[in-house]
């Protein structure tokens, strides 16, 4: 369990992580979002102690971050390289060793890991003979050698093909079903979208966004549902205007009005529904509208969201986002 | 500051062995004793053979005597030389030049643009009471051939004695002091003979050695200088920190790299042991232990001192090109008792030696030269203030590279300026 508790950082007298709180369970996939700036770099750093917090605390499986719990923790950086005149396995096995693992265990660990990403024969060449692609997926490999419970990705699919892209997120959910902590920054929203069961947002530093994707989308939801009928369902009662959205109608209600007495009356009326959802945005228009809107900053700080606390994981957690 | 030793030597094995098996620390390593062998054959060998070579050329020599003093000087030059001065002085050849007298000057012109002669002496008439006489040749070196002046000499001095003198007075008026030994006061205050040979090794060691001590410290912080500028500009040091502290990887770096500056010290030191040790053993001279023991001394402390201060530069700038530009500094203040060289061999115990072996940027080679030096007599104290503050010199470069590393390695595309290098020294963040 990674927990982060009132976090902040300050440079040159402003915080660029400004009270920030949250908790992941292990065998979870957490996004942390936010725009170019936000501080989630400051804050992936706290957590892997390369920076100290000026005050907060940052635990992981209940010892605070730093030390042997160092060894726990793997990271791949946006910006990442390798050492480039060494062998493949050398440079990978440099890692396993640093994590606590004998030199022949980290070397057999390293072959294995190069196996599952299909560069076993490239072991013995040098780093710098590989393509980037490769080069990307040994990257990853340095970050899983040594079995760690905390797994920290910033983009981790930038410059990837879909093929590689595939493998990679099926390595996530392997170490996921294995207890693994992973916590995903990225700004690719379609891939929070399928990978993630929650995911925090921060911006110029404050916690803007916190909770499960499906609360988090529902907050965000226009008041409106989407339905599939043979045609146009024509004006009723609670509903303000009626549009067409990719072969469905969405109708946006008056503020009073349920989605079930529009449902009732659809159903009233002899109207053939087909599907009937309420109507959300997607993760990626709920980031431009929080950001452009800068919900979340007006509080002046951030801190734990109400009832954050003991709500984490997949199956308790309820959204907690929006201008808290 | 803790540190993961465990870690650390993980990384100082890494780091000792992917640069002993770098193509350019080989090159170092063998190529640089070749290179001062080549230097020292070039800067001796020509010199000694150039004298020969002028000898051997030097087959007449046309004198035009209007002065009649040396109707009766000898028709013959003989000078001897020894074959090799280095390994053995006393073997010698001799080399002849006849003496062929010409009546006017003219005609001495003549033969020697015939090259019936390589050199004409002319002895004016007024010669013993002003001492002039001039030497015509085809073409001269730089600063005149002395090789061939000395002898011309020496027929002056036999022809002005002849038939006034006995011959083994004429002998030792052309070579008065043929053999003149000196003594001087040494170490424990007894008179030595000096030997030429043993002088040459004794100026060569404490130069060798401080020379050795001051490329060794300075190869070994370019090493750090390199590796940190080449993880940084690889960005890889970020995946590293998560893993490792920054203490851990300077404590590693540190050691590692040393450990590759002393395998070049073991190396050459080894390699100049078993080059020297006939030598050594022909002057009964004995490498002295406390030598080699202050040498390991200052090789560490300065090791430190240097390779922190590198360390601090490769962690603020954002390439090796930019890390080297500052690196050069450190590197001078190294050197600077070689630029002072004469003034230290010749006063090791005066004010500048003494200062420039307490400061610690100079300490290192400065107190090697001394110590080394036959002639100087550095006090114990002297040495131990020395080590102290060296000692504590490095402790607070390592303290300080240590916080400026940290902050350092994270930070890309900009190169802090002195307050906030100074800050971070001072407050680590």
């Amino acid at each position: 369990m990674l927990e982060v508790r009132d976090v902040v950082k300050t440079y040159d007298g402003r915080a660029v992580v400004n009270r920030v709180s949250f908790e992941v369970p292990p065998g979870e996939i957490f996004a942390l979002l936010g725009p170019n700036g936000a501080g989630k770099t400051t804050l992936i750093r706290m957590i892997t102690d390369i920076l100290r917090p000026d005050s907060g605390e940052i635990r992981l499986d209940g010892q605070v971050v730093g030390g042997d719990a160092k060894r726990r923790i793997a990271y791949l950086p946006e910006e990442r390289g390798l050492y480039r005149r060494v062998k493949v396995v050398e440079a990978l096995a440099y890692f396993g060793e640093l994590k606590g693992l004998v030199r022949q265990a980290a070397r057999q660990e390293a072959l294995d890991l190069l196996a599952r990403v299909d560069l076993r024969e490239w072991a013995d060449k040098q780093v710098q003979a590989l393509s980037k692609g490769m080069q990307q997926k040994v990257q990853l490999c340095t970050t899983l050698i040594g079995d760690p419970r905390l797994l920290i990705l910033d983009e981790p699919f930038a410059g990837l093909d879909p093929l590689n892209t595939q493998m990679f997120e099926e390595i996530l959910h392997e170490r996921r079903a294995a207890g693994c902590t992973v916590l995903l920054s990225t700004h690719q929203m379609n891939k929070v979208e399928e990978l993630c069961d929650r995911a925090l947002m921060i911006n110029h530093g404050f916690m803007v966004l916190y909770g499960t994707l499906r609360d988090i989308r529902r907050e965000y939801a226009d008041h409106a549902v989407v339905v599939r009928t043979e045609r146009a369902p024509g004006a009723m009662p609670g509903v303000n205007r009626i549009e067409p959205v990719n072969g469905d109608w969405k109708l946006t209600l008056e503020p009073e009005a349920t989605p079930q007495a529009v449902l009732g009356a659809l159903v009233e009326r002899g109207v053939p529904v087909e599907s009937f959802a309420i109507a959300t945005l997607p993760l990626e228009d709920i980031f431009v509208k929080v950001v452009r809107e800068g919900r979340g900053l007006d509080r002046g700080q951030s801190g734990p969201p109400a009832g954050a606390a003991g709500e984490a994981g997949p199956a308790t957690a309820t959204a907690k986002g929006g201008a808290r | 500051m803790s540190i993961s030793w465990a870690r650390a030597l993980i990384i100082a094995r890494r780091e000792y062995l992917t640069t002993v098996r770098r193509k350019a620390f080989l090159f170092t390593m063998i190529g640089m004793p070749l290179y001062f062998g080549f230097v020292m054959t070039m800067a001796i060998k020509p010199e000694v053979s150039d004298r020969r070579e002028t000898l051997r050329k030097f087959a007449r020599l046309g004198v035009v005597d209007s002065s009649g003093v040396f109707a009766g000087a000898p028709r013959e030059i003989r000078t001897a030389i020894a074959v090799d001065p280095f390994k053995d002085p006393l073997k010698t050849e001799t080399y002849r030049t006849a003496v062929v007298f010409y009546p006017d000057q003219a005609g001495a012109e003549q033969a020697l643009r015939a090259r019936q002669i390589a050199q004409a002496l002319v002895i004016p008439a007024d010669y013993l009471a002003t001492g002039k006489v001039r030497r015509y040749v085809l073409s001269s070196g730089l600063f005149s051939n002395t090789s061939a002046g000395r002898p011309v000499e020496r027929w002056l001095v036999r022809g002005l004695l002849a038939g006034h003198v006995d011959s083994a007075r004429i002998e030792r008026a052309a070579r008065p002091a043929g053999e003149m030994a000196l003594y001087s006061l040494d170490k424990e205050g007894r008179f030595q003979l000096k030997d030429d040979r043993r002088e040459v090794f004794e100026f060569m060691l404490p130069f060798m050695f401080a020379m050795l001590l001051g490329l060794c410290i300075v190869t070994g912080g370019q090493y750090l200088l390199q590796g940190v500028s080449e993880e940084k500009e690889s960005r890889i040091l970020e995946s590293l920190l998560c893993t490792v502290t920054a203490e851990d990887l300077l404590a590693g770096k540190l050691l590692g790299l040393g450990g590759a500056g002393l395998t070049l010290v073991a190396v050459w030191l080894g390699t100049g042991a078993v080059i020297g040790a006939p030598s050594m053993a022909m002057l009964e001279f004995h490498f002295p232990p406390l030598l080699l023991a202050l040498g390991i001394a200052y090789f560490l402390l300065g090791y430190l001192f240097y390779a922190s201060l590198m360390t601090g530069v490769g962690a603020i700038t954002n390439n090796m090109r930019e890390a080297q530009q500052f690196a050069f500094m450190f590197t001078f203040a190294n050197f600077v008792p070689f630029i002072m060289l004469s003034v230290l061999m010749n006063h090791p115990d005066g004010p500048l030696a003494v200062g420039l072996s307490l400061f610690p940027p100079t300490a290192p080679v400065t107190m090697m030269l001394r110590a080394a030096t036959p002639s100087a007599t550095v006090p114990p104290w002297q040495i131990g203030l020395s080590l102290v503050l060296l000692a504590g010199a490095a402790w607070l470069a390592v303290r300080t590279a240590a916080r400026v590393f940290r902050i350092g390695l994270l930070l890309y595309g900009k190169t802090p300026n002195l307050p906030e290098i100074l800050r971070w020294a001072r407050t680590g963040r």
